[in-house]
């Protein structure tokens, strides 16, 4: 298993002792389940509201893994991160919720593609 | 000295303050406020004139300075010597000319139009004034800004690829020179372990440190970049499309200021940097120069548009200041000043004239019109009085510039100085020393007056003689109804400065010539020092010719 | 006799000097006319009044002038007025240059002698074009008599001025009024087209002056006339003690140079086609500019710098080879024209001809004496042409005027022509032109044997040429056809633009614009009812006047111990440097140097010194030519008289005509003007217009092409990696995506390697 020792984060939930303890390691399997959840959904799907979600996924796991590393590591940085993390991905949402009601209007439908004036 | 404002900083920021208080004003108050702006600046500039220090004129005076990136070393400095204040006179005198002459021209969008003037203004007069490479630089770079917007907004039919292709050229060709000041500030900076951009500073630092080749390079590089703004043969080919496209007051700034910032460069930069590179690189600059003349001077004899003509001509004129320059010697180096004047002038005022027809017939098509003089004989009064000193003659301040010019690069053939010439053996009295050209080169030139004399008054043969041919379209008092035929008092008001300054440069042009001598002499004490051809008793003379003063400001914080 | 040096301190002290003050006077004067003229111009003054203010402006100039010559006499004086161009640098020594050109004025007998006539001309030739002129009474008017004082103000300039300089200030202003007064029927285009050919081929010449004036500079240091003279010393020495080899090459390269600016002004050979076609200016300016003053500045700078083409053993031969060919190509083709104004017009070019060759075979009192009396004759026989052309509706074509001399109210006009005519054709001893040619005819034969003989034949030929105008127009049987003028009019008054094909037609007559021409004004057989219009008073005193004056400077030919009174002139001056000193050392110096090219032996009558000269048929040609030329002169009369008038019936031929098929194509060919014109349109003009059309397109094409080009590369590499912005949202992510496993990856194989 030597190569995968490489992380102690992976070691330690490796660790029978604490098996049944919540690690950090837990923490990071769902912060990365979500992102991949995330990114997946981004790239599969047309409905721009669902590929918004899918960012927020995306950043609500960034936020879990920050977390999860404060709590670990007692450091209380990452925490706050958080925060400002939550407040910006808040008004993000409604500044991006926003524009996606516009631009339904202008296109009757919210499919991404109908949207392509970037085409060079 | 330090964070002092001069009235050489009012001069610049004067236009800035107007252009904002012109985006304040209605839109009917603008050209007003831009005339007064113009004005103001204008009467500062007689202000300084009369505290300026003629005779002294290699010293900078005036002087301003602020920090401003002291990490880089760079400072808002500002300071004239009387290069730089004749032709920041210039400036100031076409300012007003150019608000003046857009009256009625410019409908639609005035504020833009006249705050843009005033904003090209400043960064004009900036460039003449700075005193520090990164402000030199940004002012240059920053005329380029007004101008596009002038040319894109207000031009003719053509005017986004004017506009497009006057901003890329010769920005394309301020990159290249920026690369070789830059190059020069580093070398500068790597040897003395801090920076900065004082020009005195780094013209000193370039002539010592810098070897034959390296030399050769920076010209190569500034003269690049100056050259596309000048325009000096064969990069050229902005100007014309420019010109025609750009408004009445665009073709005054660009032929009257502008184009000056290259020559101006050339002889601010250039010649004290690269003193070695310049008498190497002296017969081919020159070469390509008298191409220039000559065959911007025939081009114009095929032109249709009288715009397009008057722009060719700037290509051959400005050769003729571009071969002076590089005569390398007082006759040729003050003509060559002198050049820039008194084309901005004539040339500026030519441009003016055509912007008076163009407005009452809307072409410029020289099939199109003809003997106008029947019709406007005011007019073309003014016209052939400014054609005849674009021409070059006597009387008229083309022809100073135009004969030192010529008789500078007659003068700079080494052969003169030895003295093989004469019966005595003595060297012969109206040589000067150094120079690589000679009479060959003054020779071929001056073929470029005969060729002046064929478009120019093929120009006025067309447009102001022969029977009356107005444009078939043209109804009078359809098309222009706030304009007589021949030209209103405002008109002749514009064009009345412009001609006195032409016959008293012409008839009395002493002053001018006896305040470009010290610091052309000490241009030319720098590049003969370098070179080791200056002749021992020139060493000697320390009171006619001293050395600037090393900062080369205090002279201004009288 | 004042010599340089003390010009030299003169030039020390600076200042007016007593006794030239008074010429400052003239140019102030004329510019005041000029000032005042334009003045009316912008008040629309439709009077007379411009011409009378120019009147009294160039009389007073002429009283200024006349006053310093009373004063000074044969003396020089400077006058200084103000620093023009004056700069000073730092020379190869170290010591501080001056070129100093200011606007001061020379005034020696020279200067004087050319001053008297051009301000006395002036004078007249304005109070003629009062009435001549009257027809455009409002702004042309006034135009006109302000480029005229313009004209006389730069005149000055150029031969009173003391430096090179000045005189090109005035040799070129001068070609500007030249290009104004040419030009003044501007709604035509021939005019246009000849005012501008005057003013380029000008600027030709003018090219040769300027470097002329740059390598004096350079060579002696000052542009100057009394230091060039004083520096040129040390040389006129080395002349004299015949070493001609030790004067550098570059000095005699000075007079080649100044020589062709005098080509191009005086109209000589290969510049002289501008000259007939001026004609297309109003007559006054035809008499004044292009026949007494202006074309005469070529004579005048090399009067003026004589010790400076001295200094060249080529220089002079070519003047006089240049001089004679031009006198004689200019005759044959005078002989075969039809215009009386164009033949004048070459007269005076073969005239101009004869003053080149006169100062070339070293006898510049020859060449000024002859410039002198020219002045009046030409002036006085442009005048009468002009007269006969106001009175003619422009009429000049002499097969269609005859016999005016029998007509009312033309007595005066006759009698000047009859007087011009017989000074022209140099009529012996009562004529001042047959003293001044003679001068030149002699002293050719002496010095020049070559030239001596075109310029006898070219005597002649203009006798000839000069009797058939008179004997066509104003002898023989009356008979008059008005000239296109009647159209002219009619057109002119609409304001209408079209050119007229006759290239001299001028809006000449308001008054022969009567009820009678104006009812067959579109007739173009109308010339039965028109009644021709007789000069006026101003016209008719100015020509007897003149004509008074071409009788009274006769007695001034033969005064004084130097051909006369202008030639004493011309000896006090600078333009005799060469004699200064010993008499006649220019003979032992030319004929022992090493460069003896048997032209510069002798000067003047003092030739006793038993030198081997030139000899006319074995006779000494200062004692014989007195006869010759007289012979030839009325020998061609004789012919003009027996082809021209003996016998002939009407206006339109004569027995001269049976003589133009014997003449092969020669006659043709002269009445073409050998077509020099064409051959210059063919070698210069048309390849040059093309080499400007190729230029063009290499501007466009190439030039411009390649800036296109580098702006067009980035747009390529552009159009390669546009395809890859597809504009889908789902692409970019996934390249977004692909890129961080990339990433991704390449971070994992780099740390676990």
């Amino acid at each position: 298993m030597a190569p995968m020792m490489w992380s102690p984060v992976l070691a330690q939930a490796a660790d029978p002792g604490v098996m049944h303890e919540v690690t950090l390691a837990h923490y990071l399997f769902v912060a990365v389940a979500m992102f991949v959840l995330g990114v997946v959904g981004f790239l599969t799907r047309r409905n721009l509201i669902i590929m918004f979600l899918c960012t927020e996924l995306m950043f609500q796991a960034a936020g879990i893994a920050l977390i999860a590393f404060g709590r670990f590591y007692l450091e209380y940085t990452g925490q706050s991160f958080v925060i400002f993390v939550v407040t910006v991905a808040a008004a993000e949402a409604a500044m991006a919720l926003a524009l996606v009601v516009l631009l339904f209007r202008k296109r009757e439908s919210l499919s991404a593609e109908a949207w392509q004036e970037l085409k060079g | 000295m330090e964070g002092s404002f001069g009235i050489l900083s009012a001069m610049i920021f004067t236009p800035l303050v107007f252009a904002g208080l012109v985006a304040l004003r209605p839109t009917r108050e603008a050209k007003y406020v831009a005339l007064a702006g113009t004005l103001l600046a204008a009467a500062l500039g007689l202000v300084a004139a009369t505290q300026f220090n003629w005779t002294n004129g290699d010293t900078h005076q005036l002087a301003s300075s602020a920090p401003w990136i002291p990490a880089l070393g760079v400072s808002l400095s500002f300071a004239a010597d009387s290069v730089s204040f004749s032709l920041i006179l210039l400036t100031l005198l076409l300012g007003p000319i150019c608000v003046a002459c857009s009256f009625t021209a410019i409908s639609g969008r005035e504020r833009t139009y006249y705050a843009w003037l005033l904003v090209l203004q400043a960064a004009m007069t900036g460039v003449f004034a700075a005193r520090d490479l990164v402000v030199f630089y940004i002012c240059f770079e920053f005329t380029l800004i007004p101008m596009f917007i002038l040319i894109s907004l207000y031009g003719s039919t053509n005017r986004k690829k004017a506009a497009i292709k006057f901003f890329l050229y010769t920005f394309t060709g301020s990159i290249i020179a920026l690369a070789g000041l830059v190059y020069v500030a580093w070398t500068h900076a790597s040897a003395s372990g801090a920076w900065t951009f004082d020009v005195d500073t780094l013209e000193r630092a370039a002539r010592a440190t810098l070897s034959r080749s390296e030399q050769a390079w920076v010209l190569l590089a500034l003269m690049l970049g100056f050259a596309v703004k000048v325009p000096l043969f064969p990069f050229h080919t902005w100007l014309p499309l420019a010109h025609t496209e750009a408004p009445t007051a665009g073709s005054v700034v660009l032929a009257g200021v502008l184009l000056k910032l290259g020559t101006y460069g050339i002889y601010r930069f250039v010649l004290p940097m690269c003193p070695l590179a310049v008498v190497d690189y002296a017969p081919l600059i020159a070469t390509v120069s008298i191409i220039g003349i000559l065959y911007g001077g025939l081009i114009c004899w095929v032109q249709r548009d009288v715009k397009k003509l008057v722009a060719y001509s700037s290509v051959a004129h400005l050769g003729f200041c571009i071969l002076g320059m590089f005569a390398l010697n007082s006759a040729g180096l003050r003509g060559s000043i002198l050049y820039m004047i008194n084309h901005g002038l004539s040339t500026g005022a030519l441009f003016l004239l055509i912007g008076m027809m163009y407005e009452r017939y809307h072409t410029r098509d020289m099939r199109e019109l003809g003997g106008l003089a029947a019709k406007m004989p005011v007019w073309a009064t003014f016209m052939v009085f400014f054609t005849m000193a674009s021409v070059g003659l006597p009387g008229l301040n083309g022809f100073v510039s135009e004969f030192m010019c010529l008789m500078g690069v007659f003068q700079a053939s080494p052969n003169w100085a030895s003295g093989a010439c004469t019966i005595t053996g003595d060297a012969t009295p109206g040589a000067t020393f150094g120079g690589v050209l000679g009479p060959i080169y003054a020779a071929v030139a001056g073929v470029g007056m005969i060729v002046a004399a064929m478009y120019l008054l093929y120009m006025v043969g067309r447009v102001v003689w022969g029977p009356l041919v107005e444009p078939h379209h043209h109804h009078h008092d359809a098309d222009t109804p706030s304009l007589p035929p021949d030209l209103t008092p405002r008109e002749i008001a514009i064009l009345i400065p412009l001609a006195a300054s032409c016959l008293w440069l012409g008839v009395y042009p002493k002053p001018a010539l006896d305040a470009l001598r010290a610091p052309v002499e000490q241009t030319l004490r720098i590049i003969h020092k370098a070179n080791g051809t200056l002749p021992a008793p020139v060493l000697d003379v320390p009171a006619e010719f001293r050395d600037a003063p090393p900062a080369g400001r205090e002279e201004g914080t009288r | 006799m004042t010599t340089t040096t003390d010009i030299l301190t003169l030039a020390a002290a600076g200042g007016i000097e007593p006794g030239a003050g008074l010429t400052m006077l003239v140019p102030v004067l004329t510019l005041l006319g000029t000032l005042l003229c334009g003045l009316c111009a912008a008040f629309k003054v439709k009077s007379k009044l411009p011409a009378w203010l120019s009147v009294a402006c160039l009389a007073g100039s002429f009283v200024a002038i006349a006053a310093t010559y009373a004063d000074l006499g044969h003396q020089q004086r400077l006058a200084h007025g103000f620093e023009w161009i004056n700069f000073s640098y730092t020379g190869t020594d170290g010591q501080p240059v001056t070129f100093k050109a200011n606007f001061a004025f020379y005034i020696d007998s020279l200067t004087l002698l050319w001053m008297l006539f051009v301000t006395g001309l002036a004078t007249l030739i304005a109070l003629y074009a009062s009435e001549y002129m009257s027809h455009d009474q409002g702004t042309g008017y006034c135009r006109f008599f302000a480029a005229f004082n313009l004209f006389v103000f730069s005149m000055a300039c150029l031969v009173m001025g003391d430096n090179l300089l000045l005189l090109y200030l005035g040799w070129e202003g001068v070609g500007l009024c030249s290009y104004l007064l040419i030009g003044y029927f501007y709604t035509r285009p021939s005019a246009v087209a000849a005012a501008k050919k005057a003013f380029i081929m000008n600027r030709i010449g003018d090219l040769g002056l300027a470097l002329g004036i740059m390598l004096t500079f350079v060579h002696f240091g000052s542009v100057e006339y009394a230091v060039i003279f004083e520096k040129a010393r040390p040389y006129i020495d080395a002349l004299k003690a015949g070493h001609l080899d030790e004067i550098p090459l570059v000095a005699s390269f000075i007079p080649i140079l100044l020589m062709i600016g005098a080509f191009g002004k005086s109209a000589q050979l290969p510049l002289y086609v501008w000259l007939p076609d001026a004609m297309e200016g109003p007559t006054p300016v035809s008499a004044l500019i292009h026949a007494a003053t202006m074309v005469t500045a070529g004579v005048y700078l090399i009067a003026r710098t004589y010790p400076l083409f001295l200094l060249s053993d080529v220089a002079l031969p070519i003047v006089g080879w240049v001089g004679a060919s031009t006198a004689l190509l200019a005759a044959t083709i005078g002989m075969a024209q039809f215009d009386i104004k164009r033949i004048m017009a070459y007269s005076t070019v073969s005239q101009l001809g004869y003053m080149f060759a006169g100062l070339a075979v070293l006898s510049p009192v020859g060449g000024a004496s002859h410039v002198f009396t020219h002045a009046f004759f030409k002036a006085m026989l442009f005048l009468s042409c002009g007269a006969v052309m106001h009175g003619f509706a422009g009429q000049l074509d002499l097969r269609k005027l005859s016999g005016l001399f029998r007509m009312p109210g033309w007595k005066v006009v006759s009698v000047a022509m009859l007087v011009g005519c017989l000074n022209l054709a140099g009529f012996p001893l009562i004529t001042a032109g047959y003293w001044s040619k003679d001068i030149i005819l002699a002293e050719a034969f002496v010095n020049m044997p070559g030239v001596g003989w075109v310029l006898l034949i070219t005597a002649g030929l203009t006798a000839y040429y000069t009797f058939r105008v008179f004997f066509r127009v104003f002898m023989g049987p009356t008979h008059y056809e008005p000239g296109d003028e009647v159209h002219g009019h009619d057109a002119h008054g609409h304001g209408d633009a079209h050119g007229h094909d006759h290239g001299h037609a001028h809006h000449d007559d308001p008054h022969g614009h009567g009820p009678a021409v104006t009812a067959t004004a579109h007739d173009p057989h109308a010339g039965h009812d028109f009644h021709p219009h007789a000069p006026g008073w101003a016209i008719n005193t100015v020509l007897a006047v003149l004509a008074l004056a071409s009788f009274a400077i006769v007695p001034l030919m033969l005064t004084g111990e130097h051909h006369g009174w202008a030639g004493g002139m011309v000896e006090h001056s600078s333009a005799a440097y060469h004699t200064v000193g010993t008499s006649g050392y220019l003979e032992a110096a030319h004929g022992h140097g090493p460069h003896d090219h048997g032209h510069t032996h002798g000067h003047d009558h003092d030739h006793d010194h038993g030198q081997a000269h030139g000899t006319f048929l074995g006779m000494d040609p200062h004692k014989v030519m007195y006869y010759v030329s007289g012979v030839v002169g009325l020998l061609g009369i004789a012919a003009a008289f027996w082809l021209h008038l003996a016998g002939r019936t009407s206006a339109a031929s004569s027995r001269a005509d049976a003589l133009v098929p014997a003449m092969g194509p020669l006659a043709g060919w002269a009445r073409g003007k050998w077509f020099v014109d064409e051959f210059y349109d063919a070698l210069i003009v048309k390849p040059l217009w093309v080499i400007s059309h190729i230029f063009h397109v290499i501007d466009t094409l190439i030039v411009d092409g390649l800036v296109n080009l580098v702006g067009w590369v980035p747009r390529a590499l552009g159009g390669v990696l546009r395809p890859s912005q597809s504009g889908q949202l789902h692409g970019y992510a996934a390249g977004m995506a692909g890129g961080l496993a990339l990433l991704l990856i390449i971070v994992l194989w780099v740390t676990l390697r």
